[in-house]
């Protein structure tokens, strides 16, 4: 089971509990979605049986694949739970992409959490991209997700995240 | 005929394995004949050393007259050191067997080759 | 030079105490070599065939003498007392133990020097003019931008996992000596019809497995407009770039599946939507960039020099200050260029000693400036012209003054087979065979030929641009060379064309003979060797090499 982190506004790193259940495709068949806890939904299966289940007032979360664009969501931002970003490997940055554009394009508010190969080694850029919960996959506790985030006193560029950059700090 | 080698972690140096433990020659490398289990059992028993060495593979060998060298050309320059440094890396320590090497020629591609791109 | 703050200091420190706790969790076993592979690799640290090699940053080509000593030291302390520098005007050691790796990422950076983003599918050191606030040909310091955007790019949070590694080159003059067009992003500062400053903006060239050289897809971005227009560039190629397969995984697969056209759309749209105010860097901070690249003392001085005249009685002299000295802006003042391409030695590298000389030469003589060139040679850029005489008799005792420029024997090499761990071929030794096939005499009445050589595909040696470009690959397990002619890097950019099959390795040297030797058959009047070959064609030259084969 991934351990789940989140990041509070604060900037507190704190172990959660997790309420959603991810509703994955079973060789190739959608899994029953269950009782009527929080879900989080593919973005296919969302855009087929969202509507209904938010109406029936259930907690609704996106699981965006990093190949998807993040505008398909754009006007249901105000009724998710939740946005998940995929990372299939680490290596792949593009939900560092979709992340930005949910924080600065569409002014999402709402938890953006990062699901699949997601290591503390990435810590400082999933923050600054306005990434706040985490399904880590390397077994790292909150307290090496903090140290991860604050190893640097200083950034470069604006992004996501409130920190001022370099220039901002000059100035 | 196949000889082990590998990178050393903390300094990345070139290194063979021989009944047990990594030696820095490849005169001093054990040799496998190409049936023989045993190479195989050497590359677990080096993959289960990751704090020791790196990437460990077999490299296939050639008979020379002075006895068995590496049969591609890569590994004859890993065994050696660079040729544009003759005092360079392993070559600096004068021996048959690295004679032989630097001799070698007729190089055929050896099995033992590292997809290169996971190899960097 | 640019002069780094509190604020520079403290980032590089923590750079380096990051990289020693991953380095000792590494060794502890806490972390597998697949985890800490892309780890060190961002820090510019390879495993290569007989040890750690650390790629260090020379941010756009520049350094002063603190800091070349710096690397004189830690090639004597660290290594085997020499360095290697390289087309991206950086500098490798090649002998680095992964335990020492900590303390010499401490050691540069107590010189405002590091290693990140050398490696890794990033934005990579921006490269630009060797020659820049030197040269009167440019219409503004490419340094400035550089600087800009090494700052915008580093640890860049969005940017950090591309497709693939992308590299940006800046230049200001119409002679491009920074190969702008066979980069990912090419910048080429110009001034519009209104005066105004701005770049004209290259996108996807490269050259590696699929060369291109990269089409303009604007011709004039205001300058204060960059960062907001590089961040829609990469942004669309961080979406959209191919990640199924690492040799379509470049820019300029995408420009170039997409149509310059439709890419430029693409990014233009997307610029469309970005809060430019809030992307780009306000005046204030570009006026502090600029005003950190501390003034040169430069004196005024008449535009000729006695003594640099009567040094040419000389012929030695003479000949190298005909190939290796070329004008400065401000009158009295020379580009010296520092030959790394001795006959017989490795191409680009320098020895401590040899650091530790240039970095004398240029504190005395240079106003504290060195720069690297992407053709792996130094630069003093600011020597007056009567203190010239004097550097070339210091150059020439430490084997620094080869007056070949641009000639024959300076020939671009990547480390090859005798290092890395990807190359195909040696490029060493064969750029060692041709050269001393050109004596100092023959390489001047040859004039400019750019003969560049790489040990695989990837084509650091620049083989595409070159113009003669070998590559070296690897037959049934045997090197051999593939020979191509009519490549550029300059400003009249273009692919060399392969001549015909790869020749073995103990054939290189006769052929790249005969190829001269047709040339000079060939030519008319002052034309260069890439010249005539843009006129004869490629036949004189393949029948006269595959001739002699039969």
């Amino acid at each position: 089971m991934p351990k789940l982190i989140k990041r509070d506004a604060d900037g507190q790193f704190a172990a959660a509990e997790d309420a959603f259940i991810d509703i994955r495709e079973e060789d190739g068949v959608p899994a029953a979605i269950p009782g009527n806890g929080p879900v989080i939904l593919s973005l296919a299966r969302f855009q087929e049986e969202g509507d209904a289940l938010l109406s029936g007032g259930r907690q609704v979360g996106v699981r965006i694949a990093s190949n998807e664009a993040i505008e398909d969501l754009a006007y249901d931002l105000p009724r998710l739970a939740l946005v998940a970003l995929e990372f299939p490997k680490y290596r792949d940055g593009r939900a560092y992409t979709s992340a930005r554009l949910l924080r600065e394009r569409f002014g999402y508010t709402g938890e953006i959490r990062a699901v699949g190969d997601v290591l503390r080694e990435q810590a400082g850029f999933m923050v600054r991209c306005g990434i706040d919960a985490f399904e880590v996959s390397d077994g790292s506790s909150p307290e090496e997700w903090a140290a991860a985030t604050h190893r640097y006193r200083h950034v470069y560029q604006r992004a996501a995240d409130s920190r001022a950059p370099a220039w901002k700090e000059r100035a | 005929m196949k000889a082990l080698t590998a990178n050393r972690l903390l300094d990345g140096e070139v290194v063979f394995w021989n009944e047990g433990r990594w030696v820095e020659q490849f005169s001093d490398a054990q040799l496998f004949d190409d049936a023989d289990p045993a190479g195989e059992e050497a590359v677990a028993t080096g993959k289960s050393q990751p704090t020791v060495i790196v990437e460990p593979y077999l490299i296939d060998l050639t008979e020379t007259e002075a006895g068995p060298v590496p049969v591609s050309y890569r590994e004859r320059i890993r065994a050696l050191g660079p040729t544009n440094h003759p005092t360079h890396g392993k070559q600096a320590e004068a021996n048959a067997v690295n004679a032989a090497i630097a001799h070698a020629e007729g190089a055929a591609r050896s099995t033992g080759r590292l997809d290169l791109i996971r190899r960097k | 030079m640019y002069r780094y703050d509190e604020i520079d200091r403290e980032f590089l420190a923590d750079r380096a105490n990051e990289f020693r706790l991953q380095v000792g969790r590494r060794l502890a076993g806490e972390i597998t070599e697949d985890q800490f592979k892309p780890l060190r690799l961002m820090n510019g640290l390879y495993l290569q065939l007989h040890a750690y090699m650390l790629r260090i940053a020379v941010p756009y080509g520049s350094m002063d003498s603190r800091q070349m000593r710096a690397l004189a030291d830690i090639a004597r302390r660290y290594d085997r007392g020499y360095g290697h520098f390289t087309t991206r005007q950086n500098i490798q050691f090649n002998w680095t133990k992964l335990a020492d790796a900590p303390d010499m990422l401490d050691a540069l950076a107590a010189v405002d020097m590091h290693a990140i983003q050398t490696s890794g599918n990033c934005i990579r050191n921006t490269t630009s003019d060797p020659f820049a606030g030197a040269t009167a040909e440019e219409v503004d310091d490419p340094r400035v931008w550089c600087e800009v955007i090494r700052q915008w790019s580093t640890l860049h949070p969005e940017f950090s996992y591309l497709p693939r590694k992308f590299k940006i080159a800046v230049t200001a003059a119409d002679h491009d000596r920074a190969a702008v067009k066979v980069h990912d992003i090419g910048l080429i500062l110009k001034r519009g019809d209104d005066g105004s400053l701005g770049f004209e903006v290259f996108v996807g060239g490269g050259q590696g497995r699929t060369p291109y050289v990269a089409p303009s897809i604007r011709k004039h971005l205001p300058v204060d407009q960059l960062l907001s227009y590089l961040e829609a560039i990469l942004r669309v190629y961080n979406r959209h770039g191919r990640r199924d397969n690492i040799y379509k995984a470049r820019i300029k697969i995408l420009v170039s599946s997409l149509g310059a056209e439709e890419f430029t759309r693409q990014v233009e749209e997307e610029w469309s939507k970005i809060d430019v105010a809030a992307a780009n860097l306000p005046d204030t901070e570009l006026a502090r960039i600029r005003a950190a690249f501390a003034p040169l003392p430069f004196q005024a001085l008449p535009a000729t020099s006695e003594a640099f005249e009567a040094a040419k009685a000389d012929p030695a002299f003479a000949r190298f200050a005909r190939n290796n000295v070329r004008a400065h802006k401000q009158p009295g003042y020379a580009v010296v260029v520092v030959s790394l391409k001795k006959v017989g030695d490795t191409p680009g590298d320098a020895s401590a000693d040899q650091m530790d000389l240039v970095a004398d030469l240029a504190e005395t003589h240079s106003l504290d400036d060195i720069r690297v060139t992407h053709e792996q040679n130094l630069v003093l850029p600011h020597v007056k012209l009567d203190a010239v005489p004097t550097v070339y008799a210091a150059l020439a005792a430490a084997g620094l003054a080869t007056p070949n420029i641009d000639l024959a024997s300076d020939i671009i090499a990547c480390p090859g087979l005798d290092y890395c761990a990807l190359a195909n071929a040696r490029a060493i030794p064969v750029a060692q065979d041709i050269a001393a096939r050109f004596d100092d005499d023959r390489a001047d009445l040859v004039g400019e030929l750019k003969i560049k050589i790489s040990g695989c595909i990837n084509a650091c040696g620049h083989h595409h641009v070159g113009h003669i470009g070998i590559l070296g690959v690897d037959k049934k397990g045997e090197e051999f060379y593939q020979l191509s002619l009519g490549g550029s890097g300059a400003e009249d950019a273009s692919l060399a064309q392969i001549l015909g099959p790869a020749v073995p390795a103990n054939r290189v040297a006769d052929a790249v003979d005969t190829l001269v030797e047709t040339y000079l058959t060939q030519r008319s009047g002052e034309e260069r060797f890439l010249d005539t070959f843009r006129r004869v064609g490629l036949a004189p030259f393949k029948e006269a090499v595959y001739a002699e084969a039969h």
